[in-house]
């Protein structure tokens, strides 16, 4: 490693020798839950003839794609050695913010950028709670969470607001590209856009680097209170797009939309190999996580599974397949 | 002048305080209700319960839970006493789990009731609410009907678990039993989440191509299958799978304008609200000294009758 390029990149050698280090083994890790995932879709329609078409793959990756979204947010944060809680409240508020907009008669752009509004605000709330005030990122994300769900029964009062939308609003969560839903395409391209942004950029490196070793990364020159700022932000700029999204798809907004999201988002990144402890993890892993979570919770009607036990075998096949994970990876070593 | 203006002063408060004195009776009388969460239903309730405390004069608090956990409730029971309250009503999410604190309330001399949603065993003074075992048959009726007592049916609930929904099952399955030529397929949960209902009833359709009927028992199927059957996807299954629902929701209601939902089994919450409030009064009073459970019943609204119920 030549001295110009460490001072191009304000990294400690060591941490960046980790940083490779943990990306390959990042990397074998995304293969294991991606076999994990195409194992039990392989059981799956071995066990009903309904799951491998086109309609059902396409169904179900509509269903799992507002998870997956938020899960790109979320293994940011969780990569910075954070957690963020309210990101099911952010979704709610924003697809409710959305829909008053559009029962106020505002504009499509109008609305929209509300919503997203709302993703940011909530985001930089958080960020500014943890960094500046200096709460613990569980502690600030469960307030928010709290004050988000408490505004959308303050403006609904428990009634879901059904206004009427433009056609054009509509595609964004019901259209198709060919048989693709849109959902699925703009969890496609936000999956390829923050891939690129964690491996390519230095802002990319530098999430992982304050996740890693926080200390030693800010003795290095790394702003890690900027850094969690902007990833608290993001988080809640993507959980109130997947917010609009999920308006656009039932064009209702329930006062209780989003409500208890967030485990499933945890666990899809936390299935997908981010680490809790932070500085593991991928954009990539957290949407295989989604996908796992969703094919299961698909798989089990479609084979009849009594309603009752759908729970305990979602839980029992995702830790078996996630243990499967675990241990290749320890043998392989 | 000076005392003029002092004497005309307390004159002004006397006849005030003697005004108030007058109401105060019927003032001094506070009643809580507390639903299971915030959805549209008690929304319902909450008015009707309202404007007969407004009528009543007496003093009304609506105390809603942040989840349907059997531990908020029980919390909120126990502030309840603490405010010394003189009556609760409520509808309750877990029957075993507020049994001993309703007692509680009871032995310190607090009318409790329940509506909507029943804790036979705590020792409250009555359940004013529908009968779900009942409403569940009306619906099995209604489905066997439409289906001319042949095919494969489905039923969607919400939280699994839920006393009142697994009631309105029961009542389903009771009416079915009747009719040999109609199988239940499957029973799934939904946590009453729209987005987990939609994804559920997609499955369902898919994994069932023969499907004939869906019972929608909790308030969220009605929308969920509505909106299913709406997509690009499942259009051909409008007018072939016939959709009984419960609650009229907006989105239950467009649905039966649609086409795409046959019948909706309509509860009473304006009717619900209003009673308990009545009645925890009159037992506060001591009007009323051995209160008996009412079933307040379901309509089954339909094309025909859809702009002329009442709740």
């Amino acid at each position: 490693m030549s001295v110009a390029d460490s001072s191009a990149n304000p990294m400690p050698a060591k941490a960046r020798r980790g940083r490779t280090i943990w990306s390959s083994f990042i990397k074998i890790r995304e293969l294991n839950v991606l076999a994990a995932l195409l194992v039990i879709g392989a059981l799956i329609s071995f066990a009903t003839p309904y799951f491998l078409t086109v309609d059902n793959l396409m169904g179900v990756s509509r269903s799992f794609s507002l998870t997956a979204i938020m899960a790109i947010g979320m293994v940011l944060v969780i990569i910075t050695g954070g957690i963020d809680l309210s990101v099911g409240s952010v979704m709610g508020l924003a697809s409710l913010i959305t829909a008053l907009c559009f029962d106020q008669g505002m504009s499509m752009p109008v609305a929209i950028s509300a919503g997203l509004g709302v993703g940011v605000v909530f985001g930089g709330f958080n960020g500014v709670l943890i960094t500046v005030i200096g709460l613990p990122p569980f502690i600030a994300t469960l307030g928010t969470l709290s004050i988000g769900r408490g505004m959308m029964y303050m403006i609904t009062h428990g009634v879901p607001l059904t206004p009427d939308v433009p056609d054009a609003f509509v595609e964004i969560g019901q259209g198709y590209l060919g048989v693709i839903p849109i959902p699925v395409v703009l969890l496609i391209v936000l999956t390829v856009i923050f891939s690129i942004i964690m491996r390519q950029t230095r802002f990319g490196r530098h999430v992982y680097a304050t996740g890693g070793n926080e200390h030693a990364a800010r003795l290095s020159g790394v702003k890690t209170d900027r850094i969690k700022l902007y990833v608290y932000m993001l988080s809640g700029l993507i959980s109130a797009f997947a917010g609009v999204i999920s308006f656009s798809r039932y064009l209702s907004a329930e006062p209780a939309s989003g409500f208890g999201a967030e485990l499933n988002v945890i666990a899809a990144a936390a299935i997908g190999g981010a680490s809790l402890a932070g500085g593991i993890g991928s954009v990539e892993g957290a949407v295989i996580g989604a996908a796992l979570a969703g094919i299961i919770a698909n798989g089990v009607v479609l084979m009849n599974i009594d309603t009752y036990a759908q729970q305990a075998i979602t839980g029992a096949v995702i830790i078996i397949a996630v243990s499967l994970d675990v241990l290749r990876t320890k043998f392989r070593r | 002048m000076k005392l003029l203006r002092a004497s005309m002063k307390a004159l002004v408060a006397m006849t005030v305080l003697a005004a108030a004195g007058t109401i105060a009776q019927a003032k001094d009388i506070t009643v809580a209700v507390v639903p299971k969460v915030a959805v549209p239903f008690f929304d319902d309730c909450n008015t009707g319960a309202a404007e007969a405390a407004k009528k009543l004069g007496v003093n009304y608090q609506w105390v809603v839970p942040q989840d349907t956990q059997g531990s908020t409730q029980v919390r909120i029971i126990e502030d309840l006493m603490a405010k010394h309250v003189d009556g609760i009503a409520i509808s309750v999410n877990e029957p075993k789990s507020v049994e001993r604190v309703i007692k509680e309330a009871v032995a310190k001399g607090i009318k409790v009731l329940t509506f909507d949603s029943d804790s036979a065993n705590s020792g409250r003074s009555m359940y004013i609410g529908t009968i779900n075992e009942a409403a569940g048959e009306t619906m099995g009726k209604s489905m066997a009907d439409a289906l001319g007592g042949e095919g494969e049916v489905a039923i969607v609930t919400g939280q699994l678990g839920a006393t009142n929904l697994n009631e309105r099952i029961d009542g389903v399955k009771k009416a079915l039993a009747d009719y040999p030529g109609i199988k239940v397929v499957a029973v799934e949960g939904t946590e009453d989440d729209l987005a987990k209902a939609v994804s559920v009833v997609e499955a369902l359709f898919r994994g069932h191509p023969n499907l004939k009927g869906i019972f929608g028992v909790s308030q969220v199927g009605g929308p969920a299958v509505a909106k299913v059957i709406a997509s690009k996807e499942f259009e051909s299954r409008k007018g072939a799978v016939k959709v009984f629902a419960f609650d009229d929701l907006p989105d239950t209601i467009k649905g039966v304008k649609e086409g795409f939902i046959q019948g909706i089994m309509v509860q009473r919450p304006v009717t619900m609200g209003r009673l308990a409030v009545e009645h925890l009064v009159a037992q506060i009073t001591g009007e009323e000294t051995n209160p008996k459970d009412i079933d307040t019943g379901v309509t089954v609204v339909d094309a025909s009758n859809l702009d002329s119920y009442t709740k």
